[in-house]
């Protein structure tokens, strides 16, 4: 097998770069990468735009993730056309770049399903995950009991700059003593193994876990939509200045297409 | 016919001295860009780099969260909890798995019948390529809930709650699992030494009347000592650079766990510096969040360095005997 091995990658290398000049040749591509969080929706609308009669057979698409500040490198060194970031714009970021609105996405605040709480309140969220309150006894409609185990990401991650920037507000931080995770994946699973556990994480990576209501606003898609539910952040398409081409039209496309807004809307949040 | 065709002695001489030289410059060139980048890092923290003080986490946010100014940049770091972090759990899998390594190959190489050897060797050997992500997920999906719900007691949880959560996630369940993980290599180097003892030598103890198990623990393990020092070094090195399955069951906070917590020592939770590496990589684009990055990547790079001499250096004895390990 070892003998064959160098032949195989050969083989491979060989197929994707006849694959890939037949792709320059007949059709304009438009890469993309960043967000975790946003690449199911932008595979949908990938699918959808080059269905559409006028792209059809001259726009191909390589989607890649990593995460939001990756897509942001990526595109501010021109490696990719587009950048997905579920994060706003930071200070420290590249120069050059022009984030490009293309979706709104909730972000709920979740616990162990055994520890239904019917709601918490702005203040009651600060409180337990600056760490003022440290034990499920002082959460009113808690079913948990002793201490809170706060579940958070990364300082990197777009769904940790969202919870900061809605929930926490400027000045708060969260506790030293959360633990931080690396994906949503993980945080998720770690929430379902501990019944003490809290945590937030975008809607579309809650299932299993009791999504706690925000201000008596339960973390729906339908209330995100109405604008009751507040906890809400923006998902961008990144281009290295304003955009230009294919990818220029595939952003409008996104944003004012029919059929892009019914996708966004599946399970996502449009814009208006 | 040719002896070798094209390919003389000389052409292939000339051939495959280039390819090592530019394994060389690789390496070389390696080093050289990640000291460069870390550079900043560390030249902004001086020796504090490497003490304790503070929260890593929310220096490391503040990091991520500079200003655009270059003139601006935050790099204050002091990285102590994920030193030690990196030193426990890498120390503690290393002296836990070399007496079970040991006694393992003891066994292995000297009582252990032939049809129980025949199973044994093959699955130790497929043991040591099981990638480490699947430990990872075994560790997060059965012994960390386990840990969490039967052996930390409420009354401990809340006797630390206002410093660190334990929440099954910790150093013990790391040096678990890492343990099983690194003990198959060691298996495999220390019989192959114990293996390699001249015959006579043992022969001869047996001769004088020693029984099996003196022999071995006199003459074969004594002789084998360099190939477990250096079984332990290689051992090290795999424990330092494991990133994926310690940031899913070390607990995944920057703490420094503390001996002098008795018992609840174990479940506290820890960051080793690799997995701090692998779990903040997201972050590259914000300069001096990479630099810091980078920083990681050049301590552990001079560490399994500094760990590649000593091993050189621990295989030295057992040449001057003749024995190769």
């Amino acid at each position: 097998m070892n003998r064959n091995r160098p032949l195989a990658i050969a083989a491979a290398l060989a197929v994707a770069a006849s694959l890939a000049l037949a792709a320059t040749a007949s059709a304009a591509t438009i890469t993309m990468s960043g967000s975790t969080s946003i690449a199911p929706l932008a595979t949908l609308l990938a699918k959808a735009f080059v269905k559409q009669p006028q792209y059809k057979g001259k726009v191909k698409f390589v989607i890649l993730q990593g995460g939001s500040d990756i897509g942001i490198t990526d595109v501010s060194r021109g490696r990719v056309s587009l950048g997905m970031s579920s994060r706003d714009p930071k200070p420290a970021d590249p120069g050059g770049i022009v984030f490009n609105k293309i979706a709104r996405d909730a972000v709920c605040v979740v616990t162990n399903a055994s520890n239904p709480i019917a709601t918490l309140s702005q203040t009651q969220i600060q409180d337990i995950f600056s760490g003022r309150i440290r034990s499920w006894s002082q959460v009113p409609g808690a079913s948990a009991s002793g201490p809170i185990d706060l579940v958070v990401r990364t300082a990197a991650s777009g769904t940790q700059d969202a919870f900061q920037n809605i929930f926490m507000g400027q000045t708060l931080r969260v506790a030293a003593s959360a633990t931080t995770k690396a994906s949503n994946g993980l945080q998720a699973q770690t929430i379902k193994s501990d019944p003490n556990a809290i945590g937030y994480a975008s809607f579309s990576f809650t299932k299993g876990l009791h999504d706690v209501p925000y201000q008596g606003v339960p973390c729906t898609l339908r209330n995100a939509k109405s604008g009751q539910y507040a906890g809400t952040r923006n998902f961008f398409l990144v281009s290295r200045g304003a955009a230009k081409g294919v990818a220029k039209e595939f952003i409008n496309f996104v944003r004012s297409n029919p059929t892009a807004l019914r996708i966004v809307a599946s399970d996502w949040v449009p814009l208006h | 016919m040719r002896a070798g065709g094209f390919w003389t002695d000389a052409r292939v001489e000339r051939l495959l001295g280039g390819v090592a030289c530019i394994v060389l410059a690789l390496i070389a060139g390696m080093i050289a860009f990640v000291f460069q980048k870390a550079w900043p890092s560390f030249a902004h923290n001086g020796l504090a780099w490497f003490g304790g003080g503070g929260d890593v986490d929310l220096q490391l946010e503040d990091i991520f969260n500079s200003p655009a100014d270059p003139a601006h940049y935050v790099y204050t770091l002091h990285a102590w909890p994920l030193l030690w972090g990196t030193f426990v759990v890498t120390v503690g899998a290393v002296l836990v798995g070399m007496v079970f390594a040991l006694l393992s190959a003891i066994f292995i190489v000297e009582f252990a019948p032939q049809r129980i050897n025949r199973v044994l060797e093959p699955v130790v050997r497929l043991l040591a390529a099981v990638p480490s992500v699947v430990y990872g997920l075994i560790g997060i999906l059965v012994i960390v809930p386990f840990v969490g719900e039967h052996l930390i007691s409420l009354d401990r949880k809340e006797s630390v709650a206002n410093v660190v959560q334990l929440d099954g996630a910790g150093l013990g369940v790391g040096v678990l699992i890492l343990t099983v993980m690194i003990v198959p290599i060691m298996i495999a180097i220390v019989v192959d030494a114990l293996r390699a003892v001249p015959h006579g030598w043992r022969e001869g103890a047996a001769a004088l009347g020693a029984n099996r198990w003196r022999v071995m623990w006199t003459i074969s393990v004594r002789t084998a000592r360099p190939a477990i020092v250096a079984a332990a070094v290689l051992a090290t090195a795999r424990a330092l650079g494991e990133a994926i399955m310690l940031s899913m069951v070390a607990g995944s906070a920057s703490f420094a766990p503390n001996p002098i917590d008795g018992i609840t020592f174990l479940f506290e939770p820890t960051r080793p510096l690799a997995s701090a590496l692998v779990e903040n990589v997201e972050g590259l684009s914000v300069v001096p969040f990479g630099q810091t990055l980078f920083a990681f990547a050049a301590v552990l790079l001079v560490s399994s360095m500094l760990l590649s001499l000593a091993g050189f250096a621990a295989k030295q004895p057992m040449r001057k005997y003749g024995v190769r390990p």
